[in-house]
């Protein structure tokens, strides 16, 4: 898509903005601070006064690829990052400071430390799920627009928490799959086309839940603050297994254990549970019914669990393929959609808002604009509320259902015991 | 059918001795065993009795803690009072929170409530969590006398009258000063807010603009108040738009 002119751009600054829209609306910015060589712009690069000044906390693995995302943006200004892991830390320094072409990015352990710069408009979150919900609510209180990494939550009752927190102070928050649009057009488009009619059945093949961590201690390296680290979660003695930053589910990353991560089923699950919800068009709604099935009595076929929603689409979570429909379109094989062939109206495929290819566009554009971004946190709340659900049914290995409105299980107090967590002191929610 | 019982001694044998790292292979039987008490009153009796027993002497913290995960899916009140042991325990109070707090029914919520009086300070943000995450009005006078005390309990104090927002947590919120530092001012912002919210869904929208009018007089003019005034002045214009529109 064609980049929006560098004239049109001008005429919607932040400067610009905060004039038109009054006192009200622009206390929520802050003016930059910072004033670098290029404070008064070039041919290529905003002024200082409309670039959007940006923090990063969780600044490994894909913390450092949203961080060279807006490292990449004329309209940023990127300043300060903040881990709990010194290599990560020195990391992401190093490549603001390369950008920025001196050495003024601002290094912290702590991210209360960093939301407390006054400078500081947005921050991208790309910490372990376990903090999310934590440090989004901060965020906003501290009066930030935030970037958020999926799976944006942990459990379900942080997701209210967390749209309450950035409509209550009026914040930009966006959840973070960038593959939402960027990947699953093949199978977005036909369906807001209304090519293949009413949609009633979706399989999705990812990963399962996360599981319980039993890993021996190891000794404590000096380049982490360990308690910073589990921060909310239980505490239990380090292990590089519990806490490495890579992308596997397997055992040797955080993304494989409950007190951290949902799992593949949250963490891949969230792209493969984000395009078929978009496709879908059910971004604005949650299940209201959650099936166990069990495994076969001959043991041939594993159980699985589906969620339906109010209109009566219902998704399967690795349904065995021998029960599946022949699909109406489908994803690289994980994602196959069932219509009911009768074709439709179209509607208009919502795209970024700022025309680019980018989430990373997108939210800076909504910072400007105050717009709601595309994965906007109420969207993203609710598309995880699908994959948080099926986790749930494969735990207590029964059928749910869900009350919306009161979010909660209706009729199953177990279960309503697994929407949180007890929070390990001094964080809370 | 019947879960057989005999199959659990010899899981919970090697749970006594687990620490971490130890081989968790035996576990399943125990997890397996957690499911299938659901609708089974006498299996649910008989694992919590074998838990209780673990949360004794003798086990390690790790054991302890599997315990706990346990008794937060399972536990009834006959699992409150030795959980409760532990909620002054700095190494188990946590995980002592984290079954007690999804516990249904009075007994755990007055065992936090009871410790709350009596841990040890660092304890005690832990325990009004888990007493706002219950949304215990009885405790709001308890929470209000900590809101003069020290900071980060004071603000802890502030949040769960928030969460628990009724108006006798207001009431004690709006004796605190919004631009209090150490973060106990944006806690009392953040719970006057929320309490606002509170009045608007019970359709009482003049008492919730009177809470946002008093937010936006108090940051009006603060450069460190902004995020606070815009909040209120948001809050200002929903309560108009309606009022106007009713």
């Amino acid at each position: 898509m064609a980049q929006r002119p560098m004239k049109e751009q001008r005429a919607r600054s932040r400067r610009g903005f905060l004039k038109a829209t009054g006192a009200a609306a622009g206390a929520a910015f802050a003016a930059p601070y910072v004033i670098t060589s290029k404070a008064l712009g070039d041919a290529t690069t905003p002024p200082a006064s409309d670039r959007i000044v940006v923090g990063g906390i969780g600044i490994g693995n894909m913390g450092s690829g949203d961080q060279g995302a807006f490292l990449g943006r004329s309209d940023v200004q990127y300043v300060a990052v903040c881990d709990v892991r010194e290599k990560w830390r020195t990391g992401g320094k190093d490549r603001a400071d390369a950008r920025n072409g001196n050495k003024d990015c601002a290094a912290y352990v702590d991210f209360r430390d960093l939301l407390a710069r006054t400078d500081i408009d947005a921050v991208h979150i790309g910490t372990p799920d376990h903090w999310h919900s934590i440090m989004t609510i901060a965020a906003c209180r501290a009066g930030k627009d935030v970037y958020l990494q999926k799976p944006e939550t942990l459990t379900l009752r942080e997701g209210p928490l967390m749209v309450a927190a950035a409509r209550r102070y009026g914040r930009v928050v966006s959840g973070g799959s960038q593959r939402v649009l960027g990947d699953y057009r093949g199978i977005v488009d036909p369906c807001w086309a209304g090519e293949i009619g009413a949609i009633k059945s979706v399989d999705i093949s990812v990963g399962g839940p996360s599981m319980p961590c039993y890993l021996a201690a190891q000794p404590t390296p000096p380049d982490i603050d360990w308690d910073l680290w589990l921060g909310p979660a239980p505490w239990e003695p380090y292990n590089s297994g519990r806490c490495d930053g890579n992308f596997g589910t397997g055992g040797n990353s955080w993304r494989s254990y409950i007190d951290y991560s949902g799992g593949s089923l949250t963490d891949w699950g969230a792209h493969h549970f984000g395009g078929t919800i978009f496709a879908a068009d059910l971004r604005e709604v949650q299940p209201t019914k959650v099936t166990y099935h069990p495994a076969s009595a001959d043991g041939k076929e594993a159980a699985y669990v589906s969620v339906t929603y109010p209109n009566g689409t219902e998704i399967f979570h690795n349904r065995p393929a021998q029960l599946r429909p022949a699909p109406s379109v489908a994803h690289q094989g994980s994602i196959l959609i069932a219509g009911d062939g009768n074709p439709r109206a179209s509607k208009p495929v919502p795209l970024y808002k700022n025309g680019e290819g980018s989430i990373y566009g997108d939210f800076i554009q909504c910072v400007k604009t105050r717009e709601r971004p595309f994965r906007d946190i109420e969207l993203a709340v609710n598309t995880m509320t699908g994959p948080h659900m099926i986790a749930i049914g494969y735990r207590l290995q029964r059928s749910l259902n869900w009350d919306r409105a009161a979010q909660q299980f209706t009729g199953d107090a177990e279960a309503n015991r697994l929407l949180d967590r007890a929070r390990r002191e001094p964080w809370t929610i | 059918m019947a879960f057989d019982l005999a199959t659990l001694d010899a899981p919970f044998a090697a749970l006594k001795a687990y620490d971490w790292g130890a081989d968790a292979a035996p576990f399943k039987t125990i997890d397996d065993a957690v499911i299938a008490a659901h609708g089974d009153a006498a299996l649910r009796v008989e694992l919590e009795k074998r838990f209780a027993a673990l949360l004794g002497a003798g086990t390690s913290r790790a054991a302890k803690e599997y315990v706990c995960r346990k008794l937060m899916m399972i536990g009834t009140a006959a699992s409150v009072p030795a959980l409760a042991a532990f909620l002054a325990d700095k190494d188990n109070s946590h995980m002592a929170r984290f079954a007690l707090e999804r516990i249904s029914g009075p007994e755990a919520i007055e065992a936090i409530r009871k410790a709350l009086g009596s841990v040890p300070v660092d304890l005690k943000i832990g325990m009004i969590s888990s007493l706002a995450a219950r949304g215990d009005a009885a405790c709001v006078p308890m929470l209000a006398g900590l809101l003069a005390g020290d900071a980060k309990i004071a603000a802890a104090a502030a949040e769960a009258l928030g969460t628990i927002h009724t108006s006798e947590a207001l009431q004690a919120l709006s004796a605190v000063d919004p631009l209090a530092g150490n973060g106990l001012g944006r806690a009392v912002v953040d719970a006057r807010l929320a309490c606002a919210e509170a009045l608007i869904s019970q359709g009482k929208r003049n008492d919730a603009l009177a809470v946002y009018k008093a937010l936006a007089a108090t940051a009006a003019g603060k450069p460190e108040a902004r995020s606070v005034e815009l909040a209120a002045t948001r809050g200002i214009l929903a309560c108009l738009d309606t009022l106007a529109a009713s």
